[in-house]
C-alpha cells in the first residue's frame, strides 16, 4: 500500500502524473479515432476488388454455367419430342431437379470464410458488431433468414428445409450433370 | 504550473500521431474485411448471372452439334452472346485505368441476346432466381434491371457506395 494514495497527501506529483496520463490518452484516443477511419476508407476499394476477383467472380461463374448447362438440358430434352425416348420423361425430370436444387444454392452457402475476419473478429470478441461486415450484407442475410422461415411456414413442408446446400452438394449436383449430358451423349463444355 | 508551450504541442502531437498509426493499420483491416465481404457478393451476384447464359449458350452448342443441325440464327445468336459476355470483366478495373465499358449496357444486351436466343431455340427464357435475377421473360424496361440501383450505375469502376441498396420487391417476387 503506498501511503501517497491518502486523499489528504497534497501529493503534487501524483497529480500531475495523472493530468498527464489524461491528457496523453486524450490525444491518443482522438489520433486512433480519426486514424481508424482513414485505414477503413482507404482499403474498402482494395478489399472490395480482392473479394470480387478472388472468389466472388469465380464462385459465381463456376455455379452460374452448371445452372446454365442444366437449364439447357432440361430445355432440350422438354422441346425433343421427336423421338420418342421412353427416358425422356425421367431425364427431363432429372434436369429439372437438379436445375432447382442450383437454384436454391446461395453465395452464404458456398462461400469459402474469410479468415482475416475470423481471425480479427477473434482479436476482440467484445465488440459484438465486428463479426457483422456490413449493414447491407446483414440486411439480405436478414432477409434470407426471412425467407427460410416462411419456407417452412409454407404448405408444404419439403425435405430441404432442413439443411442448406453445402459445396459438397454442388459438388454432387455436377458429377449428376455430368451423367446426364453422357446419357445424351454430350459432355458438358469445358469451363 | 508552468509549461512551454511549444513543446506541449509538439507532445499533444506525438500522442495523436501515436494514436492515429494504431488506428489506421486497425481500420484497415476493418475496411479490407468489409469491402471484401461486399465484392465477393457482388461479384458473385454478377457473374453468376451471366454464367448462367454462358453454360446456357455453350450446352446448346454442344447439342445443336451433336445433332449436326444447321441453324445459323441460334449459332449467331449463340455466338454474340458468348461474345458479349467475354467482354465482361472478371476483376474490378480499379479506378487506375478507367475504362470505357458501359457494365449496365452490357448487361442489358446480354440479357436481350439470351431472350433471342431463346427465342430461335423455340424455348422458354428461365427465370432465375438468385441474387441479381434479372426477369429475362417479360421485362423490357432496362430502368428496372436490378443491376441499375446497385453500384454500377453510370461509372465504369464498381466503387463501394455506402448508400443503402434499393432493396425493394426484388427478393421475394419468386
Amino acid at each position: 500500500m503506498d501511503l501517497d494514495d491518502s486523499p489528504w497527501g497534497e501529493n503534487v506529483k501524483s497529480v500531475q502524473d495523472s493530468e498527464w496520463s489524461k491528457l496523453s490518452s486524450d490525444f491518443v484516443n482522438a489520433g486512433y479515432r480519426e486514424g481508424i477511419t482513414a485505414g477503413k476508407e482507404g482499403a474498402l476499394q482494395e478489399g472490395f476488388d480482392e473479394g470480387f476477383a478472388q472468389t466472388g467472380a469465380p464462385l459465381g461463374r463456376n455455379l452460374g454455367m452448371l445452372r446454365g448447362f442444366s437449364s439447357a438440358l432440361a430445355s432440350f430434352l422438354a422441346s425433343t419430342s421427336a423421338q420418342e425416348h421412353t427416358e425422356r420423361d425421367q431425364l427431363l425430370n432429372e434436369a429439372r431437379t437438379i436445375s432447382s436444387a442450383l437454384s436454391d444454392v446461395r453465395f452464404s452457402d458456398i462461400d469459402p470464410p474469410d479468415t482475416q475476419a475470423m481471425e480479427h473478429a477473434k482479436e476482440h470478441m467484445e465488440d459484438a458488431e465486428d463479426v457483422v461486415a456490413s449493414e447491407e450484407l446483414q440486411e439480405k442475410r436478414d432477409m434470407e433468414s426471412l425467407e427460410d422461415l416462411m419456407d417452412r411456414m409454407g404448405a408444404t413442408p419439403s425435405a430441404k428445409q432442413a439443411n442448406r446446400p453445402t459445396p459438397e452438394d454442388v459438388a454432387q449436383l455436377e458429377q449428376r450433370l455430368h451423367t446426364l449430358a453422357q446419357t445424351l451423349g454430350l459432355t458438358l463444355p469445358s469451363r | 504550473m508552468d509549461f512551454d508551450l511549444e513543446e506541449l504541442v509538439h507532445v499533444e502531437q506525438t500522442f495523436y500521431d501515436e494514436g492515429y498509426r494504431d488506428g489506421y493499420a486497425h481500420g484497415r483491416i476493418h475496411g479490407l474485411i468489409e469491402g471484401r465481404a461486399l465484392g465477393r457478393e457482388k461479384g458473385f451476384e454478377m457473374w453468376e448471372e451471366l454464367g448462367f447464359y454462358e453454360g446456357f449458350a455453350l450446352m446448346w452448342a454442344a447439342i445443336l452439334e451433336k445433332q449436326g443441325r444447321r441453324d445459323d440464327r441460334a449459332a449467331s445468336n449463340i455466338r454474340h452472346l458468348l461474345d458479349l459476355i467475354a467482354q465482361f470483366p472478371k476483376f474490378n478495373p480499379s479506378a487506375a485505368e478507367p475504362s470505357e465499358l458501359d457494365i449496365p449496357k452490357l448487361f442489358r444486351q446480354i440479357r436481350s441476346r439470351y431472350k433471342a436466343l431463346c427465342a430461335t431455340l423455340g424455348v422458354r427464357p428461365t427465370l432465375r432466381a438468385g441474387g441479381a435475377a434479372g426477369s429475362p421473360d417479360g421485362d423490357e424496361d432496362p430502368a428496372h434491371s436490378p443491376i441499375e440501383d446497385a453500384s454500377t450505375d453510370s461509372t465504369t469502376v464498381w466503387k463501394i457506395d455506402n448508400k443503402p441498396r434499393a432493396r425493394g420487391n426484388n427478393d421475394l417476387s419468386f
